[in-house]
């Protein structure tokens, strides 16, 4: 008797999810993450995972998407290396069946990816890398996309900064030897030559390298009045002490790798007045998403406040990738790649973010969610990251 | 201009030397290299920064724990990296001294975290002036530790019972072990010594380099170079080659380029090798029929 009814209780369950009623069956909408985790950039993976879970977090405790079908996320690590980023980006979509995949720090791991997005039918956001051709890759239709900044937008940004605002005329450019100064190079050099001007001098260093003085002697005598710089924070820290036993007053302006809060304690007070470029920035008046991510940051993964946030860019990029992407499946009413990508293209809803309100973030021209006009000249003053005016 | 480059050389090579003399320390006992010595600068900057800059014990402590921690591990290299392939003659220390550097480097990511954190140090606070050339007091510290533990090294080899033990080993092992000096001891000394003076090398470093999980590679790839200029077999060839290696560096990125800088470096690595290969100081081995 007893068994019989435990049955009977089962076979009704059976029945009541075939047809739907129980909500909790529902499969979960699986998203991709393929961003480098191990080694020397770890800290960008770390942020962009913490930036995408707080917006995952957001979107579940609505309920989910597409009538309650969760969001789950799935990291791989690309190791920074191009041949894995490829295998990793045909596990996610293959293997693990996500509706789309988000992107981490390294250009060339980027570059490399685009033509399996295309393959395989499967939207990409990045948000890190800005290697410019990653969004401007000549695929049609392009899966590609990308809420961070764009190398050429930031040069851009940057060169005008120092001829307008600083008034500066001969700039120096000290670039880190890799494809990211390289490519910088590029765009610093074409957005100088519009303005009629000419570097008077293009020095390299090498990532840990001990001391930067014969590089800045050499940009000091060709009679440089800015330095240009494209560094990461460890770099960036031997650039300005070196500058200082150079004994040079010169202003620097500087691409975002100095971003990660550690710069300042690593420079002390010499880091005081170096401009630099972000997409958004934790430290000051923060909106309310801002203050929620903030507070996330702090209850979910320990972060101090602002300045204990490492690669704050990851995070805040990642964060609005993530509910940009939401919101496509939803006016998808589909988690199918190719679905997706067309609504992200031509996104009707509009998301008061954390970098700034959306409003048709992408067309099927410009596939940079955040351009020049987006970015944020900010200074380190006393430890802190404050904006320019 | 002249001037800051040969001040930013002469402290840049002091760096070189200090590091590369533990090459010799090991090299001169037994022939074998801790080629993760790089690596120990690392070990020695980041457990400095663990003791006195996260546990905020005196600097004095933390020096003498770091000095411990390198020597254990200088061991633990000898040990399990060296020993089973050395007695075995075969050359695998090699590649199982990077292995385990490469070990050690990730555990500091995991444990110490993969950003590169400051080491307060006065000395590395506000840069100096001599004949209108900055140069940060610390980095004055360097070459004064580079002679210093030059000369304590001579003498130890040249002095001491114990030390003499070590040079006769490298003379000849099996004589050695003949007239009954413990020769796996005598290495395993070798191996210890030179870790601590890596670790010595790591604690003046970090004020000047910031601490992080990879801030040994680039240096001890250098020191290296720096050792077989110098020759591997001279404490004071290891010292002037640093000093002339950083001269090189300095100028050569001053007046030439920066890309040249490592082709000038390398090259002349591999002039030495040509033409001298036992190194600046060291003496051309005699050939034994």
């Amino acid at each position: 008797m007893r068994r019989a009814s435990v049955m009977l209780v089962a076979a009704l369950l059976g029945l009541l999810a075939l047809a739907g009623v129980l909500p909790a069956q529902q499969p979960p909408i699986r998203l991709g993450l393929a961003a480098a985790v191990s080694g020397g950039s770890a800290a960008s993976g770390e942020a962009i995972k913490r930036g995408l879970s707080i917006a995952l977090d957001e979107v579940n405790a609505r309920g989910g998407l597409l009538g309650g079908r969760k969001l789950e996320l799935v990291v791989r690590d690309d190791e920074g290396n191009p041949q894995k980023g490829v295998t990793i980006a045909r596990e996610l979509v293959e293997r693990e069946k996500v509706a789309a995949v988000f992107g981490g720090l390294h250009t060339t791991v980027a570059l490399a990816q685009v033509p399996v997005w295309h393959e395989l039918s499967t939207p990409y956001v990045g948000t890190w890398a800005a290697g410019t051709n990653i969004t401007q890759n000549g695929k049609k239709p392009n899966f590609v996309f990308r809420v961070s900044a764009n190398d050429d937008e930031v040069d851009k940004f940057l060169v005008r900064y120092a001829a307008e605002h600083l008034k500066r005329g001969k700039p120096g450019l000290l670039l880190e030897n890799t494809a990211w100064g390289q490519s910088n190079e590029t765009g610093l050099t074409k957005w100088f030559a519009e303005r009629g001007v000419k570097a008077v001098g293009v020095e390299k260093f090498n990532w840990n390298d001990p001391d930067m003085s014969p590089q800045l002697l050499r940009l000091k005598q060709g009679g440089a009045d800015v330095v240009m710089l494209v560094a990461n924070a460890p770099e960036g820290a031997q650039v300005v002490k070196s500058k200082a036993k150079v004994g040079w007053e010169v202003p620097i302006v500087s691409h975002w790798g100095i971003s990660g809060g550690r710069f300042a304690e690593l420079t002390g007070e010499l880091s005081d007045g170096v401009v630099f470029v972000q997409t958004y920035s934790f430290f000051g008046k923060q909106n309310a998403r801002g203050e929620a991510v903030l507070k996330a940051l702090k209850d979910r993964f320990g972060v101090k406040g602002p300045e204990d946030a490492t690669a704050p860019v990851g995070t805040a990029n990642a964060y609005d990738a993530l509910h940009l992407v939401a919101l496509a499946i939803e006016q998808a009413k589909s988690a199918d790649g190719a679905k997706v990508r067309d609504a992200l293209e031509d996104l009707k809803a509009e998301y008061a973010g954390l970098i700034k309100t959306y409003k048709r973030p992408f067309t099927p021209e410009q596939h940079d969610a955040l351009t020049e006009r987006d970015y944020l000249m900010v200074v380190w003053k006393g430890g802190k990251i404050v904006p320019v005016h | 201009m002249i001037i800051q480059l040969l001040v930013s050389g002469l402290a840049l090579g002091s760096m070189y030397g200090l590091v590369a003399l533990g090459y010799h320390m090991t090299w001169a006992t037994s022939r074998t290299l801790n080629f993760s010595q790089g690596h120990v600068v690392m070990l020695g900057a980041v457990v400095a920064y663990g003791v006195h800059v996260a546990a905020g014990w005196p600097l004095a402590v933390a020096v003498i724990a770091t000095l411990a921690a390198s020597a254990a591990f200088g061991l633990v290299v000898e040990r399990i990296a060296v020993r089973p392939f050395f007695t075995a003659g075969s050359p695998v220390w090699l590649l199982s001294t990077i292995a385990l550097g490469i070990i050690v480097e990730n555990v500091a990511m995991v444990t110490f975290g993969k950003d590169a954190r400051a080491f307060p140090s006065t000395l590395a606070l506000k840069p100096v002036f001599l004949l209108g050339a900055g140069v940060y007091p610390q980095e004055l510290l360097l070459p004064l530790a580079g002679v210093v533990l030059m000369g304590g090294t001579q003498l130890f080899y040249h002095r001491t019972f114990y030390g003499r033990q070590l040079k006769a080993v490298a003379w000849d092992r099996e004589a050695a072990g003949l007239m009954g000096i413990d020769v796996p001891r005598a290495v395993a000394t070798a191996y210890a010594l030179s870790a601590v003076l890596a670790g010595v090398a790591g604690v003046l470093l970090a004020p000047l380099l910031n601490v992080s999980p990879t801030m040994g590679t680039l240096i001890g790839l250098k020191a290296f170079a720096v050792a077989i200029l110098g020759g591997l077999g001279s404490a004071a060839g290891i010292v002037v080659a640093g000093f002339l290696y950083g001269l090189v560096e300095a100028l050569v990125a001053g007046y030439v380029s920066t890309g040249a800088r490592e082709i000038v470096g390398f090259a002349l690595v591999i002039a030495m090798l040509t033409v001298r290969p036992w190194g600046l100081g060291g003496r051309r081995p005699t050939r034994r029929v």
